[in-house]
């Protein structure tokens, strides 16, 4: 029997209390002498047993119903048997794991892992590298020797705490051992936090080893003369070699050079030659020490390799900020005009800008809103900024917003703050615990926006929604209420400011038109390719280059007690036990057999008082 | 018998328990009560009582001109003045229980022995000046003291001298002594008891009523505490008995209306016991005034006369 809450049973204790007190104080009754016991010991002596019976009657029936009060409050529940203990074995299968005979050599880790598993342990086999797959789950050793026959070499890259998110979900309030069969790759920890192991599980690292040179070809740019490409050696020694392109994967060189990359540098060779405007390449290095699947990389030509982003400001200075933020970034460029330039531009020169940021209305002519609302709808993310220079009826006339944007401005009392309300929002996350520090930059002008029909990203202080968002045909909107010019708040003085125009543009860039991008690694590739490096046609007709994470070519490694360092230890997996505690709770209900019972205690207990 | 409430409030202050007890000797005490007693009446008991008419004698200055009998003086034109002659034809035995309830003190002024005390000697004091003979034994489990009746000068206080060195101490067990005096009664006599009663109250009455077999008046003085008579505790107690380890743990508030009804059902036995033979019974309260009690001897008094 186990308890939900078993804070609730201190308070049947504390119910007990008084009982207690009052059984005490009845065992120090003082001494009175009397002369006429006799007479008190007759009829009344038996009446006091009477009543203490009763008493001990009533008293029994009144802590059983408190009693039966707090358990139900405890929500008992009955445990099933404990379970036996798991051992998971984990074999890392990302490309650093490849080079001549290591993978096998890895295996065999693996494999000795599940044959030194004893007769009580139940044996799961995991596979991991972006993601990680249970090939076993907790049973046999057999089963889990199979699926270790059965693992290949990915491409994938380290992601290690792929893996303790499975022990987690196996764990189910089991003892148990983790080994984890890796090369040590720190590069695996980049994007995570610390991964937490179950109490009572113990980790062990089985250490498969490294290649000692590598080569990985980082980047590839291609523009109307050449094609470019990032070589970095990995090793201890220089490498040299020749880099060549070809335009099918196996067909012969179209073009080639030589390069040099000293060992832990990387190196750019430049291969004087004019690619086709359409069609794949692919790019290699001669590497036979080395890993094998980073050294080609495949590139889809005419693809557009940056977004851009259109800054429509009111003069010289407007939009200064944002664009110094967004050309920060090195992903995103930019370009800033005023309203006339914008009247002078095509459609077709609106269409090659993934993200427009309106920070003026002033001179806008119909004809330019016209075409911001027609890219939106194409796919384009719309960045609007509030401002003395923004009317908020132009910018409510550009689309049939139902019910109509509305905002009044705001400036009286003091100056508000900024807090996220979505923390988890794409512009925010990346901020992580960070995002509080917004709460610094004081606005003191602002609009207050009515947010029907927007989603409210952030508030200021004083409630007011400060950052909105909603879609507009396949494109996003983005509403920002007070300015970025530095004129209504001290926003762009502030640290933030440059995270938070590149989530907001990459955010806004990557709403729509999913069509632009062409350049995957291997664990975002769309549904249906891969998960192997190459140029494949998706399924709506789109040639997209899958590469490998160049990252994991790199041959730094870290000791095992630094990886066991970044294993958490406390009892925040508690909460997957916990959430199967509350389901078998919630299946067995023994909280309402106990209000049940407390209820007959109380009849009872009337019962006997009116006796 | 005049009630107590028909008195004055003067005089029942002298009579007032918590007034004697501050008093010093016995015989102070005794005599206090009796005379505030007797300062209440309207007409003295002594009087007609145990004066019996002797001779005439020829006035002489400085007699009593009360004592002028005016019809003698109507037929012979002479002074005369009557002498009586007093007689004493009372044996009174005062009978008090000292066992160790005796010394039980509640919320009054004196203990239950204390009271009895100032009682006996009351009564001894008023019988010394009617001339009777009044005698005092002392008992618990048995006779423990024995002073016989006399109505001899200095006998008065050699009894309030033992009763004030009356002490209190061990079990009662009052059939055995009553047996015991009833034998030992040769002459007709008035047996005065005075005890709490508090214990088995069958071999008292047999007792009491081997003595009133024998012709002597009995008169029962059952002196209670308030405390045994109220029994106002409020609070859970053990209540240990005073002369043995008896003992109950009882909520007084809970057993308070069984006990009274016990003692009202042992008081309501007493009388009907007694009175059925012809024993004067009266339950005394030991924070009320000794009147009740003198006017019980009073009455028993005039009917043996």
């Amino acid at each position: 029997m186990a308890f939900l809450y078993p804070a609730f049973l201190i308070g049947a204790v504390a119910i007990a209390l008084p009982i207690v007190l009052h059984l005490l104080r009845r065992d120090i009754a003082p001494e009175v002498p009397f002369t006429a016991v006799r007479l008190l010991r007759r009829s009344p002596v038996e009446r006091v047993h009477k009543r203490r019976l009763k008493d001990l009657l009533l008293l029994a029936a009144r802590v059983i119903a408190l009693l039966l009060l707090a358990a139900a409050f405890a929500r008992p529940y009955v445990r099933g048997a404990a379970p036996a203990p798991v051992r998971v074995v984990a074999l890392d299968r990302s490309y650093s794991m490849g080079g001549p005979q290591r993978f096998d050599r890895a295996r065999a880790l693996a494999r000795a892992a599940i044959e030194d598993a004893s007769s009580s342990e139940r044996v799961a086999f995991v596979a991991f590298d972006d993601r990680a797959d249970v090939l076993a789950m907790p049973g046999g050793k057999g089963e889990a020797r199979a699926a270790l026959d059965g693992t290949t070499l990915g491409f994938g890259a380290t992601r290690y705490s792929a893996v303790f998110d499975k022990v987690l979900e196996m764990a189910n309030g089991a003892t148990g051992r983790l080994i984890l069969v890796t090369d040590l790759q720190p590069s695996g920890w980049n994007k995570e936090g610390a991964p937490v192991l179950p109490l009572g599980w113990e980790m062990e690292v089985r250490d498969a080893g490294s290649v000692g040179e590598n080569l990985t070809i980082e980047a590839v740019t291609v523009d109307a003369a050449a094609v470019a490409a990032t070589i970095r050696n990995s090793g201890r020694t220089p490498r040299s070699g020749r880099i060549q392109v070809t335009l099918d994967e196996r067909g012969p060189e179209a073009a080639g050079a030589d390069f040099t990359v000293a060992p832990g540098q990387a190196s750019v060779a430049r291969i004087n030659w004019r690619a086709p405007s359409t069609g794949a390449l692919t790019v290699s290095v001669d590497d036979p020490v080395g890993l094998a699947a980073d050294n080609s990389r495949y590139v889809v030509l005419g693809a557009r390799q940056t977004p851009k982003a259109l800054v429509v400001g009111a003069g010289e200075q407007s939009g200064l900020y944002l664009s110094r933020a967004l050309e920060t970034s090195r992903t995103e460029d930019v370009d800033v005009v005023t309203s006339a330039r914008l009247a002078s531009m095509t459609p077709e020169e609106v269409s090659n800008y993934s993200t427009i940021a309106l920070l003026t209305t002033r001179a806008l002519e119909r004809k330019s809103r016209e075409t911001i609302a027609a890219q939106v709808r194409a796919g384009s993310g719309l960045f609007i900024a509030a401002g003395s220079d923004l009317d908020i009826s132009v910018v409510a006339s550009m689309a049939d917003w139902q019910p109509a944007l509305s905002a009044v401005e705001h400036g009286q009392g003091p100056p508000v703050t900024l807090a996220a309300t979505d923390v988890r929002h794409p512009i925010f996350r990346p901020f992580n615990a960070l995002a509080v520090n917004l709460g610094q930059v004081r606005f003191e002008r602002s609009w207050r926006v009515a947010p029907e029909g927007w989603s409210v990203i952030a508030r200021f202080s004083n409630g007011s929604p400060a950052l909105l968002e909603r879609t507009l045909g396949r494109g996003r909107v983005v509403l920002f209420a007070s300015d970025v010019d530095r004129q209504w708040n001290d926003f762009p003085l502030h640290p933030g400011f440059v995270p938070f125009a590149i989530e907001t543009a990459r955010y806004l860039s990557a709403s729509g038109d999913r069509r632009q991008v062409r350049d995957y690694t291997v664990a975002q590739a769309p549904p249906g390719i891969g998960p192997a490096p190459g140029v494949f046609r998706t399924a709506d007709n789109r040639t997209v280059a899958v590469n490998v994470d160049p990252a994991e070519g790199a041959l730094d490694r870290m000791s095992a007690e630094a990886f066991a360092g970044k294993i958490q230890r406390n009892d925040a997996a508690g909460t997957v036990q916990q959430a199967q505690a509350r389901d078998t709770e919630s299946r067995q209900s023994y909280w309402q057999y106990g209000l049940a019972l407390m209820l007959l205690a109380l009849v009872a207990e009337s019962f006997v008082g009116r006796a | 018998m005049p009630q107590p409430g028909a008195r004055d409030l003067r005089d029942i202050r002298f009579l007032d328990p918590a007034v004697i007890a501050k008093l010093g000797t016995m015989e102070l005490k005794a005599r206090t009560v009796v005379e505030g007693f007797l300062s209440g009446l309207h007409r003295s008991p002594y009087k007609g009582f145990s004066v019996e008419f002797a001779e005439y004698r020829q006035y002489l200055p400085g007699d009593d001109l009360s004592t002028l009998d005016w019809k003698v003086f109507a037929r012979s034109d002479r002074h005369y003045v009557k002498k009586y002659e007093e007689e004493t034809n009372l044996e009174c035995h005062l009978l008090v229980d000292i066992s160790a309830s005796m010394a039980y003190r509640g919320a009054a002024a004196m203990s239950k022995m204390e009271y009895g005390s100032v009682l006996a000697g009351s009564l001894a004091f008023l019988m010394n000046r009617q001339r009777d003979a009044s005698g005092l034994i002392a008992f618990d489990e048995k006779i423990a003291f024995r002073l016989p009746a006399s109505a001899r000068r200095g006998h008065l206080h050699t009894l309030l001298v033992a009763l004030e060195r009356l002490t209190a101490a061990r079990r009662s067990d009052l059939g055995r002594p009553l047996h015991q005096l009833a034998e030992a009664l040769v002459r007709r006599s008035l047996v005065v008891l005075i005890s709490d009663l508090l214990d088995e109250p069958e071999p008292i009455i047999a007792g009491l009523k081997h003595l009133k077999f024998k012709g002597n008046d009995v008169i029962v003085f059952q002196v209670l505490d308030p405390n045994e008579l109220t029994f106002p505790f409020e609070a859970s107690a053990r209540f240990t008995d005073v002369e043995s380890a008896d003992a109950i743990t009882a909520d007084p508030r809970s057993i308070r209306e069984a006990y009274l009804g016990e003692l009202g059902n042992l008081k309501q036995h007493y009388d009907r016991e007694l009175r059925g033979v012809g024993v004067d019974y009266v339950q005394l309260d030991t924070s009320k005034p000794l009147d009740f009690a003198l006017l019980a001897y009073l009455a028993a008094r005039s009917r043996r006369k």
